[in-house]
């Protein structure tokens, strides 16, 4: 199968698909050059200095995805078919319906198996195994596959904000949009914000910004989370005026709103919850113990000064406040090349 | 009389049309005395005019401030939680363990438990001092033959349990945390003991903190196997450290009922007031016999809302908070400490 053949493909199904981002050929097969040369996109050998190269994907690869981020499980699959490999999906116990949707959509010879048992004949067979998941998750897999199989792990990540600069009405729309989407369930979904001028302005205008937030429908454990986060922070508000917190009204969890001076990170429940703090010195030691699991950090202004604290800091991505939940098609998730992980290379010598 | 005295001669003698008059006075003197939950009671805005209307503090709150309802001075017990969740450990203070003592005593016998000898799987009161399960213990013990199976390291004397079920002649209870059922569980695999016929067993606590997990069906089912009794004989006691009195439930999906000294209100998430009938929410407990604290403790166990007091509990798992793939701070700051 030609990889035009594939990026057609993906580009008809893709159309169903909004949140995935602009998929059109010309991005695909940009993608495709700009990661894997030209030698993959015409199947041939290339020259490399004194040697040449060509890819191979890695085939078949199995994706075990999570029930929780669609988005990141067709963005795998997505990367898979481009590679022209065979491709395996373990869905979660609960589903995985944009999965099925997309699957169902595609040309036939494009269609990945689906299953929501993991036979060990998978396992063992997969030249490839993606893992999304906890670190239990990850660590059953790592304890699983064979030296010889290409072994992607994509574990859950914090995300935060850095607002290091004057910041006006579009960084609060930015960070709006940034703790919005996905009801914040994603890997880049910012945690909290911290914010170096007029902190607390920025968190009375966030919330008066979010007054005109669309309404979210919780699952019960989400609601309980958010209300005891609420019930939690009124009495220590109530406690201490330094703190405050702002909520959605009329019997509602659309958002909620904490501003928190104290130097630590409070437990943090998700769904439109923004944590606002004043950036100081003294809160360096705690975020630095989060440093292993950081994913993006959005700054503002994105400056070399901000860019260094956010690398300091553990950052694997780093963008302006707003764009957090956009990355480019071809990200390094998690530090690995989104297609170059895919393939294997073969050097020839002559 | 003092509201206090009140309070325990309803536990003694329950007179169930008293229950909203003295939760509302207890509420108002808590109030007055109570100054943390007070400025949470005016932050709330609220005016109440029944009794499931008391605003329950949350339990977190036992870990932030010192909840008291007479003066610090005069402290003389202190029970901790385990401090399992990260952010330290909640404290409960009292002045005096009567009324504590009572809703134990009293909450065992209205829940029809027999006073049978009890093995106790837990620390007795000089182990762990701050325990309210401890302590529960130890009342419990006072009355009734007894033996603990607890080592100071906290680990089991299984071959003193073994001898001392095997010694029995007439019917037993053996309570503790459902942790230590598990561990005898894990560590005596393929083997098993019989307890007399008519015996009992309470398991409590949960797995919470303990990274470990076992549906309770299949730990009743194991326990039933082990002991060899039956799952309509294994209980479940349901309390906390930053409350006074218990409720309990049989077998495995039995709902959970109180004395009627403490009732129960199911709270929706979403408005904080009361779920409709057979909705799910999370439990808010009444307890009259809590006079030294707050008499409204809200927690974030989840619970089906049953009638006459009784509920379904769900429980509370964290890690069943959907989080797709966004990792909990402090669980990452936990683990660092």
């Amino acid at each position: 199968m030609k990889l035009q053949e594939r990026v057609q493909a993906l580009v008809e199904s893709a159309r169903t698909f909004p949140w995935l981002g602009e998929i059109t050929p010309h991005v695909l097969n940009d993608w495709v050059t700009r990661e894997l040369g030209v030698e993959f996109v015409t199947s041939s050998w290339a020259q490399h200095g004194d040697r040449f190269r060509q890819l191979i994907p890695y085939s078949p690869i199995l994706h075990i995805v999570s029930g929780e981020t669609p988005h990141a499980a067709l963005q795998s699959l997505m990367r898979g078919i481009l590679v022209g490999a065979e491709n395996w999906i373990k869905l979660p116990s609960t589903d995985l319906v944009e999965i099925r949707s997309f699957v169902e959509s595609l040309p036939k010879e494009f269609q990945p198996r689906l299953s929501q048992q993991l036979s060990s004949d998978w396992l063992e067979r997969a030249a490839a195994v993606v893992v999304f998941g906890s670190d239990r998750t990850i660590h059953e897999f790592a304890s699983r596959v064979r030296p010889w199989q290409r072994f992607i792990p994509h574990g859950h990540k914090i995300s935060f904000a850095m607002v290091l600069g004057e910041w006006t009405k579009a960084e609060i729309s930015g960070a709006i949009r940034d703790g919005s989407a996905f009801n914040q369930l994603g890997c880049l979904s910012p945690q909290f914000f911290l914010v170096r001028e007029r902190a607390n302005q920025f968190a009375e205008q966030l919330a008066a910004q979010l007054e005109s937030s669309a309404p979210i429908q919780l699952p019960l454990e989400a609601a309980v989370a958010v209300r005891a986060f609420r019930e939690n922070w009124r009495f220590r508000t109530a406690n201490n005026p330094a703190a405050k917190l702002w909520e959605s009204r009329h019997n509602s969890l659309d958002w909620t709103v904490l501003f928190d001076p104290a130097e630590t990170i409070p437990d943090h429940p998700l769904n439109r919850t923004f944590v606002v703090k004043p950036f100081t010195a003294s809160l360096e030691p705690c975020i630095d113990l989060l440093r292993k699991h950081i994913s993006t950090i959005g700054i503002h202004p994105l400056v070399p000064e901000a860019i260094d604290l956010a690398i300091r800091f553990g950052a694997q991505r780093i963008c302006s406040v707003g764009r957090m939940q956009e990355p480019a098609l071809d990200w390094h998730h998690d530090g690995f090349p989104s297609l170059g992980s895919l393939v294997r290379v073969i050097d020839l010598e002559k | 009389m003092s509201l206090e005295k009140e309070i325990l001669s309803f536990l003694v003698q329950p007179r169930p049309e008293r229950f909203e008059e003295l939760a509302i006075r207890l509420f108002e003197v808590q109030r007055k005395k109570n100054r943390p939950y007070d400025l949470y009671c005016r932050a709330l805005g609220v005016s109440i005019s029944s009794w499931k209307e008391i605003p329950g503090l949350p339990q977190q709150a036992f870990k932030h401030s010192e909840v008291r309802s007479f003066p610090a001075n005069e402290t003389r017990f202190e029970f901790r939680t385990s401090g399992t969740t990260g952010e330290g450990y909640g404290r409960h203070f009292l002045p005096s363990l009567e009324l504590y003592k009572e809703a134990v005593l009293r909450g065992w016998d209205h829940a029809g438990l027999p006073n049978y000898p009890i093995g106790l799987l837990m620390p007795n009161p000089r182990q762990n001092p701050h325990s309210s399960l401890a302590q529960m213990g130890g009342f419990l013990s006072e009355i009734r033959g007894h033996q603990y199976f607890w080592q100071d390291a906290g680990r089991l004397e299984l071959e003193s349990l073994r001898n001392f079920i095997s010694t029995q002649k007439r019917p037993v209870v053996l309570f503790g945390t459902a942790l230590a059922f598990l561990n005898i569980l894990e560590t005596s695999a393929g083997s098993s003991i019989s307890l007399p016929a008519g015996s009992l067993l309470i398991e409590t606590g949960g797995f919470k903190g303990s990274n470990r997990t076992i549906e309770k069906s299949v730990l009743y089912r194991d326990l039933s196997n082990y002991f060899a009794i039956a799952t309509e004989r294994i209980w479940n006691e349901y309390g906390m450290t930053e409350l006074s009195s218990q409720f309990y439930s049989s077998d495995v999906d039995h709902p959970h009922v109180g004395p009627p000294w403490a009732r129960v209100v199911v709270i929706d998430p979403t408005t904080n007031r009361e779920a409709l009938p057979g909705q799910a929410g999370m439990i808010r407990i009444i307890d009259l016999a809590n006079v030294w604290s707050v008499l409204a403790v809200q927690t974030q166990d989840l619970a089906w809302n049953g009638s006459g007091g009784e509920f379904r509990l769900i429980g509370r798992d964290p890690d069943r908070l959907p989080r797709g793939c966004s990792r909990a701070v402090d669980e990452v700051l936990q683990t660092s400490r």
